[in-house]
């Protein structure tokens, strides 16, 4: 152990603990900030205190906007998973000329249809239909935009369900239906319950669209709410925003764990090869 | 039960390729029939025409007396094993045997009581909570067998039967597959590229070649009397010996000939393959190469000069245009 090797091993322990205290210190923020009397911006061992939860709760929008994200979310997910399973089925056994260039032009598509360049438009879209203020339009919007990409990832999912087992189950009789729900989506369920994990956390964290869409403050789901948070003196709300994060990040991680034990992102082979 | 009879069938892919050539063939109920060529004569797609996987472009096939060219797989009666098994893996043992009566409806206990009965006729009964991820090749090959009879079809398709298992189980699995048909008395119709599966599994074995069928007949007669050439070449285990005579072709099995004091072909002896309870001897005679079969511990020695002859009836005619039998 050369002196030069020592300070090699220090050097790297100490790089180490910085990178991980970048990614650790918002998390014990969030940990710490919500249940301290004076929440501030650093991060300390904290004054033990329930009233950042009491006011939270008593926050007019707080928990509106919570149950608003849930159903924004929901929407914008079950959408995405049904329309992109079926159309990636679809596309994975129909064979169409340009299909594969089609699937890029959608890809490619999608990234400037929902982002900021097609704001206007989609606004001014939305408008003349009436959907201004509706969760359900703005779920619609949000699904529209994830649905390239969630067809994308589906479609490979899909081209890796043998075609043997689609016919074997023609054979015993089953329709196209039965197919659908016995065999292909349970096999590629990996890839279905990746998706629906995917499209829930980008609706969840999706702030422009629905600030756009969605003008009424009781109808705002929470990562727009989250803009609001100020007190009078226009500083930021150090009494709910610490509380209403925490609440925020809940949904996310329960969703993660409740799939990943129900449906597993696992798989098992069944093909003799 | 019924049997199945093809009228001037005709397949042919989207990109032109003519798979199933005008084929007409007739397989009597409960026979058990091999479908035998080299890869990409056609027999798969033969076999997935009539079950229906395939759309038939020309011709007819019927399944009994019902003309089921138009009918969807599901309407058929036909049930099917597919080479990789295609076992569901999301699905128990007895989850994958029961599959053809949970489409048809059928009332959960009776699914439980059919794949608990078929099971344990094929000796699956220990392993119907078992995934197919847990089965070994013979066990996954019998619950793909038993999902098949469950079915309780007219008509039994099995695409490469054996081709997934390893050389030992595949003897036993070909024992046990021509005892559970007879059991059954059902039509079946298997495919395979080994002559050696066909001949001894098979009560009939159409060989193909090109979409069409070079020769119908039983084990016997397809391996003592090929029809041409090809078939010729294809069938038996050491290749048959065809040798050009004039406007003929000479067609010899390794098998028949014997050392003589005169005879056929006389060469000397160049190669010795050990084949176990017998040697496959190889002849240069001038041109050709002459194969003939000693048992063991009669091996000639490398060099020696050998005369072989052959019991006329086992030595077959060829006309060399055609490449046909002529007597």
């Amino acid at each position: 152990m050369s002196p030069l090797w020592i300070v090699r091993r220090i050097g790297f322990y100490v790089l180490v603990t910085l990178v991980l205290a970048f990614f650790a210190v918002p998390m014990l923020w969030l940990a710490s900030a919500p249940f301290d009397s004076k929440p501030g911006l650093g991060l300390r061992w904290p004054d033990w205190t329930f009233r950042n939860v009491v006011a939270t709760f008593e926050h007019p929008y707080a928990l509106t906007s919570l149950v608003n994200s849930l159903l924004l979310c929901v929407l914008a997910t079950v959408v995405t998973t049904v329309l992109a399973a079926l159309a990636a089925y679809a596309l994975s056994r129909v064979r169409i000329p340009g299909r594969d260039l089609l699937l890029y032009l959608l890809l490619l598509l999608s990234s400037v249809v929902t982002g900021t360049a097609a704001m206007v438009p989609i606004f001014v879209m939305m408008l003349q239909l009436g959907l201004i203020n509706s969760q359900f339009g703005t779920a619609l919007v949000i699904a529209g935009g994830m649905l390239p990409a969630a067809i994308f990832i589906l479609k490979d999912f899909m081209d890796a369900v043998p075609r043997s087992y689609e016919e074997s189950a023609r054979v015993f009789g089953a329709s196209p239906r039965q197919v659908l729900s016995h065999v292909v989506l349970p096999v590629a369920r990996p890839g279905v319950a990746t998706i629906f994990v995917w499209a829930f956390v980008n609706a969840w964290g999706n702030f422009l669209l629905p600030f756009l869409l969605l003008r009424d403050v009781g109808q705002q789901p929470a990562a727009v709410l989250l803009r609001t948070l100020y007190d009078e003196g226009g500083s930021a709300n150090l009494t709910v925003i610490p509380v209403f994060s925490l609440l925020y990040s809940i949904p996310v991680v329960v969703l993660y764990l409740f799939v990943n034990k129900r449906y597993g992102f696992r798989f098992h082979g069944g093909i003799k090869s | 039960m019924a049997g199945i009879t093809v009228e001037g069938l005709s397949t042919v892919y989207p990109n032109g390729v003519r798979a199933v050539d005008e084929l007409d063939l007739e397989i009597a109920d409960g026979e058990l029939f091999a479908l035998l060529g080299p890869s990409g004569c056609g027999k798969t797609t033969l076999l997935r025409t009539i079950a229906g996987l395939e759309a038939a472009t020309g011709g007819a096939v019927h399944i009994g007396s019902r003309d089921v060219t138009r009918f969807q797989p599901g309407d058929r009666r036909v049930a099917m094993v597919f080479q990789d098994y295609a076992l569901f893996p999301h699905m128990t043992v007895s989850e994958n045997i029961a599959y053809p009566l949970r489409v048809r409806g059928a009332a959960k206990s009776v699914q439980q009581e059919t794949a608990a009965r078929t099971a344990a006729g094929l000796s699956l009964g220990e392993l119907l909570d078992r995934r197919p991820g847990q089965l070994s090749g013979g066990q996954q090959q019998r619950a793909a067998l038993a999902r098949a009879v469950a079915a309780s079809a007219e008509v039994l398709l099995l695409d490469e039967p054996l081709s997934n298992l390893d050389a030992r189980l595949r003897l036993e699995a070909r024992t046990f597959l021509k005892k559970l048909q007879r059991e059954l008395a059902l039509t079946t119709v298997f495919v395979t590229h080994d002559q050696a599966e066909a001949l001894a599994l098979a009560d009939r074995i159409a060989v193909m070649d090109a979409g069409r069928i070079r020769q119908l007949g039983t084990p016997r007669e397809v391996f003592q009397r090929p029809a041409d050439t090809f078939v010729a070449n294809f069938i038996g285990s050491t290749p048959m010996n065809l040798v050009p005579r004039g406007a003929e072709i000479i067609g010899v099995r390794p098998e028949y000939l014997t050392p003589a004091a005169e005879g056929l072909f006389t060469g000397s002896v160049s190669i010795v393959e050990n084949l176990g309870v017998t040697s496959l001897v190889t002849l240069d005679c001038g041109d050709d190469q002459i194969g003939y079969v000693v048992p063991e511990d009669d091996e000639p020695a490398i060099g020696a000069t050998v005369t072989v002859d052959a019991p006329p009836a086992r030595v077959l005619r060829y006309d060399k245009e055609t490449g046909l039998l002529v007597r």
